[in-house]
C-alpha cells in the first residue's frame, strides 16, 4: 500500500513540475516509465492472461446468457404443453341395421306406466314374430293397446275405459282334503260329512272331479302328501257393475270370448271390448276414449344440415304423419314427410330436404350424430356394394372435420370447419355392423417431437419444449448452486473466523463440530432427505428450499477450517500485531484486516464449490430425489429420458443438456483455478 | 507413536459417537407415520416374512424409536456395538449378512478401477509437471478438470449408450450375462469381469482428475526445490533427477493422501453401482434408503463415517511414517 501511495506521489510532484512534450526523453528512474498497478489490477491482469480462465469465464458469461437472459427472449415457457395435429388411427362410425326400437313420448302430461313402457320392445318383437297388428296389455293405471302403424312404426296408445260387467264361470277354493286325516277342512261354510265322504271317495290321481249336490267339484293334488285342494267352479252369468246391458251384449260378448282376438265389439254404437281375467272368467269393459302415448319406431333421423338435431316433439310429428296424410307443422312451419327410394324424407313447406329416415344408422363410434349426411350416404352406398359383392372390407375416402383433443371440432379463422381427405376403411364385423376406421387427424400432445425449425431440441414426453426447458432449468441449477454456496461459505466464515480469532474452547468446540461434519456422508443424507420428501409428498417449490439448505448445511465444515486456518496464521503476522498496537476496535480489526485477507481463498473456494454443488443438485434431480417436475433443472430432464428405450431414440435430449452441465462446472472450475492463480502467483499453480 | 494412534483412536470414537448421533435423530425426525407406512407397504410384500406390526416392535426394540431421541439413541447404540444390527427391511435379511453379501463386489470393482486410475494418473500427472505450459500440460489439465467435471451418471449414461445400445458389445446393466449358470468358473469370472468393463470405466474417469491434479501440483513444489536445483547443477541426467530425485519427493503427499483413501474403496459407488446394477454395497444401500429401510441405512451411515475416520487417521499416520521430519504429538 505504502509503495502505491509513495508512487502516486511521484505521478502527482512530476505533473506537478509541469514538463510538456517530454516524454521521449525518458530515465531509467522516471516515475511514468513503470505503470504501476493496484494489487486487484494485477489479479486482473494475471487472470486474464491464463487462457483457460479466459475460456471458463466466457463459457460462465454464456451460461448466464442462456439461462437468465434466454427465457425473456425465448417464446416458449417451461411448462408450456406443446400439441400438434397427427393421424390417428381411430373407430371412427359405427353403421348398423337397427333393430331395436327407439321410443319417443308423444305427450308429455300423460302418465304411463313404466312396466308397460319398458315391455314395450319386446312386445313389439312378439308382435312381429305372431304378425299381429294390435297388442293389448294391462298396467297398473289401465289398458294400453300398442298398434302398428307400419313395419316400422308402432305406437303405444293409453285406453281409458270403464267396467261394465264381469261374466263367464269363477273358480272358488272350497277346502283342502286329506285322505290320512279322513277329513276335509273348509274355507267357508262347512258342507257336511257326506261331502266330505263324497270328496275322500273320489280323492285319485293327481287331479279330477266330483259331483256333488248337483255341483261340480275339481280337486287337484297339493304338495303335501295325499293333500287335495278342491274347487267349486261355477258359471256366474253377468254381473253388472252399472245397468244392465240387456241380452245383445251379453251375446256380444260372448262371442268375442271366442274370437281370436276378443277385443273391441260394438253394441248400439257403443264400443265394448272384453279381457279375459282368469281362465273361463272375462271382464267387459266400455271404451271412453284412448290417447296416444309413445311412439316407436326403428327410423333413425339423418339431418341434411351436419349435426343439427331434431325435438322428440318433431320427430313424433314426422313419425306419425308418415303414417297418415304425410304432413304435418312444427313450431309454425309445415313439413311434409314422403318414401323416397328406401328412405323416409322430411321436407320443409320449400321443398328443401330437412331430415331423412332410415333403418340403416350410422353414428360416430361414441354414439354421437354429428357426421355429415353426405358421409352417411357415402358410407351407406359402400356398405350396399359390400353386400351385394359380399365382401368384408372396403374403403372410401373423404374428407373427413380436424378435430381437437377433446373431441370438438377445429375451425379456422373464419368458423369454418377445417376437412382432411381420409381413407375411411369400412369393415364389417360378425354381428352384422359395419365398423368404420380411419387416420383421423386430431391435435395431440406433441411428446417427443425431434429436433426442428419450432423447436430447436426437440419437445420431451410431456410436450415440453427442450430449449426453454433447458433454460430454465440453467436458471434453477445456476440459482441452487449460488444459493447453497452462499449459505455454506456465510457458515464457514463465522464458524471459522469465530475459532480462529477467540482460539481456546470456542475453537475446540467448533473444530470438533467441524469434525463432526466432515464425517456425515452427504450423498447419503440427501438421499434420505429426498426420499422422506418424497415420502410426505411436499411441494416442488419447497423441497428446493429444503434441499438448499440441507446443501448449505452439509457443505460449511470444510470452509470454517479453511478460514480458521488462514485467520490463525495471519494473527501471528507484524500486521495484526500493529493493529493491535495501534489500538484499533477488534471489530475493525476483524473485518478491515483479516477478512479482507481470507477473501481471495474464500473466493476461490466458492467458485469451486460451485461447480460442485451443480454436480450433486443434477445428480440428486437425477435420481429423483432433488427437485421435481414440473419444474425443470438439468438433473431431471436427463432423468425424465434414463431409460433404455427413451435414452437410446432421445439422444436429442439428455446429451445437449449433460454437456450443459459438463461445460457449466468445467467453466466454474477453470475460472476457479484461474483466480487461485491470480491470486496467489507464488503458491503452487 | 503409538501413543498417538491410541489418542487418535479415542478421539476419532468420540467423533463418531456424534455423528452417530446426529444421523440417528435425523432418523427419529422422519415424519411421523413414515416409518409405519414403509413397515405395512415392505410387509405387503411378497417375501416379506413378518407383519407391519413385528418390523416395527423390532425396530423399537433394536433401535427405541419410541423413547425419545436420547434414550433412543443409547438403545441403538447398547445392541449395534455388540455387532447386531437387526434385520433389514428391504432384504429381509440380518443387514451385516446382507452387508458381508455385497461388500466384496464392491471392493473387488472400487480397487481395481483403483489401480487403473493410480498408474494412469501419476504417470500424466508427473509429465505434466515436468513441461510446466506445455502441451501435455495443457492437455493434462483439461482432461483432468473434463474428468472433475464430469456429472457420474451423464457418463455412466454415455458409456451405456456407446458401448450398449450403439456397439451392442456390453450388457446395459446387471452383473451376469443370460447364459451364466452354463459357464464353467473361469468363464463365470470372465462373464462378471466383462459386465465390470463399464462401471469400472466410470470410477476411473471420475476419480482420475483430482489424482492428476495433486500429482501435478506436487510435483511442481518439488521440481521448484532447492534440492532439485542443486542436482540438475551438479550434472547429475535429467531423466535422473526426475526419477529418483523429484519422484521420491513427490511420493510423500502422493502415498498419504492414497493411503487416506484405502478404506473409501469399501464404501462402495453408489450412483455407479445403481445406474449399472451392480449389486454392490452402494446399489444395496442406495435402495435401502429409498425405501425407507432404517436398519440398513444406519449401519451403511456408520460404516461410512467409521471409514471416513479410518481414512483420516492412516492418512495421518502415514504422512508421519513415509516422511522423517513428520514428528507426530
Amino acid at each position: 500500500m505504502a509503495s502505491y501511495n509513495l508512487n502516486e506521489m511521484l505521478k502527482r510532484s512530476d505533473k506537478g513540475s509541469n514538463k510538456p512534450g517530454n516524454k521521449d526523453e525518458m530515465h531509467l528512474d522516471d516515475a511514468e516509465r513503470v505503470k504501476v498497478l493496484s494489487p486487484m489490477q494485477q489479479v486482473f491482469k494475471r487472470f486474464f492472461r491464463n487462457r483457460l480462465a479466459v475460456f471458463g469465464l466466457v463459457l460462465l458469461g454464456i451460461m448466464f446468457v442462456f439461462s437468465f437472459l434466454g427465457p425473456l427472449f425465448y417464446p416458449y415457457g417451461q411448462t408450456e404443453i406443446f400439441r400438434k395435429y397427427d393421424a390417428q388411427k381411430t373407430d371412427y362410425a359405427l353403421a348398423k341395421e337397427r333393430t331395436e326400437f327407439t321410443s319417443y313420448v308423444i305427450d308429455n302430461e300423460l302418465e304411463i306406466d313404466s312396466t308397460v313402457a319398458n315391455k314395450a320392445n319386446s312386445n313389439i318383437l312378439t308382435m312381429v314374430s305372431k304378425n299381429v297388428d294390435l297388442m293389448r296389455t294391462n298396467g297398473k293405471d289401465g289398458f294400453y293397446d300398442l298398434v302398428r302403424l307400419e313395419d316400422n312404426i308402432y305406437v303405444l296408445t293409453k285406453l281409458e275405459t270403464q267396467k261394465v260387467a264381469s261374466f263367464g264361470s269363477t273358480q272358488t277354493h272350497v277346502g283342502l282334503c286329506s285322505v290320512t286325516q279322513q277329513s276335509v277342512t273348509f274355507d267357508g261354510e262347512d258342507l257336511g260329512e257326506e261331502f266330505t265322504a263324497t270328496a275322500l271317495k273320489s280323492m285319485k290321481g293327481t287331479s279330477g272331479s266330483f259331483e256333488f249336490d248337483g255341483l261340480t267339484y275339481d280337486y287337484q293334488k297339493t304338495s303335501a302328501p295325499k293333500t287335495y285342494d278342491i274347487y267349486l267352479t261355477q258359471d256366474n252369468g253377468f254381473l253388472y257393475e252399472g245397468s244392465n246391458l240387456g241380452a245383445e251384449f251379453e251375446s256380444a260378448a260372448q262371442s268375442a270370448t271366442e274370437s281370436s282376438d276378443q277385443f273391441r265389439f260394438q253394441i248400439g254404437g257403443k264400443e265394448y271390448f272384453v279381457v279375459e281375467v282368469s281362465e273361463g272368467s272375462y271382464e267387459a269393459y266400455a271404451y271412453l276414449n284412448e290417447s296416444p302415448a309413445m311412439a316407436f319406431t326403428r327410423y333413425a333421423f339423418d339431418a341434411y344440415e351436419t349435426g343439427a338435431s331434431f325435438s322428440d316433439e318433431f320427430k313424433v310429428q314426422a313419425l306419425l304423419a308418415s303414417c297418415n296424410t304425410g304432413a304435418f307443422e312444427y313450431e309454425g312451419a309445415s313439413y311434409t314427410i314422403a318414401p323416397e327410394e328406401d328412405t323416409l324424407v322430411v321436407r320443409g313447406s320449400d321443398g328443401a330436404e330437412v331430415a331423412e329416415l332410415s333403418t340403416f344408422v350410422i353414428r360416430r363410434y361414441n354414439g354421437a350424430d354429428t357426421m355429415e349426411l353426405g358421409l352417411k350416404d357415402a358410407i351407406r352406398e359402400k356398405v350396399e356394394l359390400m353386400t351385394e359383392s359380399g365382401e368384408k372390407t372396403a374403403t372410401l375416402t373423404y374428407p373427413i372435420p380436424q378435430q381437437k383433443e377433446d373431441g370438438t371440432y377445429d375451425y379456422d379463422e373464419e368458423g369454418n370447419l377445417l376437412y382432411n381427405d381420409s381413407e375411411l376403411t369400412i369393415t364389417r364385423k360378425d354381428t352384422g355392423e359395419y365398423l368404420v376406421n380411419c387416420d383421423q387427424i386430431i391435435l395431440l400432445i406433441d411428446i417427443y417431437a425431434p429436433p426442428s425449425g419450432t423447436h430447436l431440441l426437440g419437445t420431451d414426453g410431456d410436450g415440453f419444449d427442450v430449449l426453454a426447458r433447458m433454460m430454465y432449468g440453467g436458471r434453477i441449477s445456476l440459482m441452487v448452486g449460488f444459493v447453497v454456496v452462499f449459505l455454506e461459505t456465510l457458515l464457514g466464515v463465522i464458524m471459522g473466523g469465530l475459532a480462529g480469532y477467540f482460539g481456546g474452547w470456542v475453537d475446540n468446540i467448533i473444530m470438533r463440530l467441524v469434525d463432526i461434519f466432515y464425517c456425515l456422508p452427504m450423498m447419503p443424507i440427501m438421499i434420505i432427505i429426498g426420499a422422506m420428501m418424497d415420502a410426505m409428498r411436499m411441494d416442488t417449490y419447497v423441497r428446493l428450499m429444503v434441499m438448499m439448505g440441507a446443501l448449505g448445511v452439509m457443505g460449511w465444515a470444510g470452509i470454517a477450517r479453511l478460514v480458521r486456518g488462514q485467520i490463525l496464521s495471519l494473527r501471528e503476522q507484524e500486521f495484526m500485531v500493529a493493529t493491535e498496537a495501534t489500538g484499533i476496535r477488534v471489530k475493525r480489526r476483524i473485518f478491515r484486516h483479516l477478512v479482507p485477507n481470507v477473501m481471495p481463498q474464500l473466493i476461490v473456494s466458492a467458485t469451486m464449490g460451485l461447480g460442485g454443488t451443480i454436480l450433486t443438485e443434477s445428480t440428486l434431480s437425477f435420481l429423483g430425489l432433488g427437485v421435481k417436475h414440473p419444474l425443470a433443472t438439468w438433473g431431471t430432464m436427463i432423468n425424465s429420458v434414463s431409460t433404455a428405450s427413451a435414452m437410446t431414440h432421445y439422444t436429442y435430449i439428455w446429451i445437449p443438456v449433460g454437456m450443459l452441465i459438463c461445460l457449466t462446472v468445467i467453466a466454474f472450475n477453470f475460472v476457479g483455478d484461474g483466480l487461485r492463480d491470480a491470486f496467489d502467483p507464488k503458491g503452487k499453480r | 507413536m503409538l501413543k498417538y494412534t491410541i489418542k487418535r483412536l479415542l478421539y476419532s470414537a468420540l467423533i463418531l459417537f456424534f455423528v452417530m448421533f446426529i444421523i440417528y435423530s435425523l432418523m427419529c425426525a422422519m415424519p411421523s407415520g413414515y416409518i409405519e407406512t414403509k413397515a405395512i407397504e415392505l410387509a405387503s410384500r411378497p417375501g416379506a416374512g413378518k407383519s407391519a406390526d413385528e418390523w416395527l416392535a423390532d425396530l423399537n426394540a433394536q433401535y427405541g424409536m419410541d423413547k425419545g431421541v436420547i434414550v433412543g439413541y443409547f438403545t441403538w447404540l447398547g445392541t449395534s456395538i455388540t455387532g447386531n444390527f437387526g434385520e433389514s427391511w428391504k432384504w429381509t435379511v440380518p443387514v451385516t449378512q446382507k452387508f458381508a453379501e455385497v461388500i466384496w463386489t464392491s471392493f473387488a470393482l472400487s480397487f481395481v478401477s483403483f489401480l487403473i486410475y493410480v498408474s494412469i494418473a501419476i504417470p500424466l500427472g508427473i509429465s505434466a509437471a515436468r513441461k510446466q505450459y506445455g502441451f501435455t500440460d495443457y492437455f493434462a489439465t483439461v482432461f483432468s478438470m473434463v474428468c472433475i467435471s464430469m456429472p457420474t451418471f451423464f457418463l455412466a449414461t454415455l458409456l451405456q449408450m456407446v458401448f450398449s445400445v450403439k456397439l451392442g458389445w456390453l450388457d446395459l446393466t446387471g452383473m451376469q450375462s443370460r447364459n451364466h449358470a452354463s459357464l464353467s468358473d473361469f468363464g463365470k469370472f470372465l462373464d462378471v469381469a466383462k459386465h465390470m468393463i463399464m462401471p469400472c470405466i466410470t470410477l476411473v474417469i471420475v476419480s482420475i482428475g483430482g489424482l492428476m491434479r495433486y500429482t501435478r501440483t506436487n510435483m511442481l513444489e518439488v521440481l521448484n526445490a532447492d534440492y532439485i536445483r542443486t542436482a540438475r547443477a551438479k550434472g547429475v541426467p535429467e531423466r535422473k533427477v526426475i526419477s529418483s530425485h523429484a519422484f521420491r519427493n513427490t511420493l510423500i503427499p502422493l502415498v498419504t493422501i492414497l493411503g487416506g483413501s484405502l478404506p473409501s474403496l469399501f464404501s462402495g459407488a453408489l450412483i455407479t453401482e445403481t445406474i449399472f446394477g451392480i449389486r454392490g454395497i452402494g446399489y444395496a444401500s442406495y435402495h435401502s434408503m429409498v425405501q425407507g429401510d432404517i436398519p440398513f441405512t444406519m449401519f451403511y451411515l456408520a460404516f461410512m463415517a467409521i471409514l471416513t475416520l479410518l481414512g483420516n487417521l492412516i492418512a495421518d499416520l502415514l504422512y508421519a511414517a513415509v516422511d522423517p521430519r513428520v514428528r507426530l504429538a
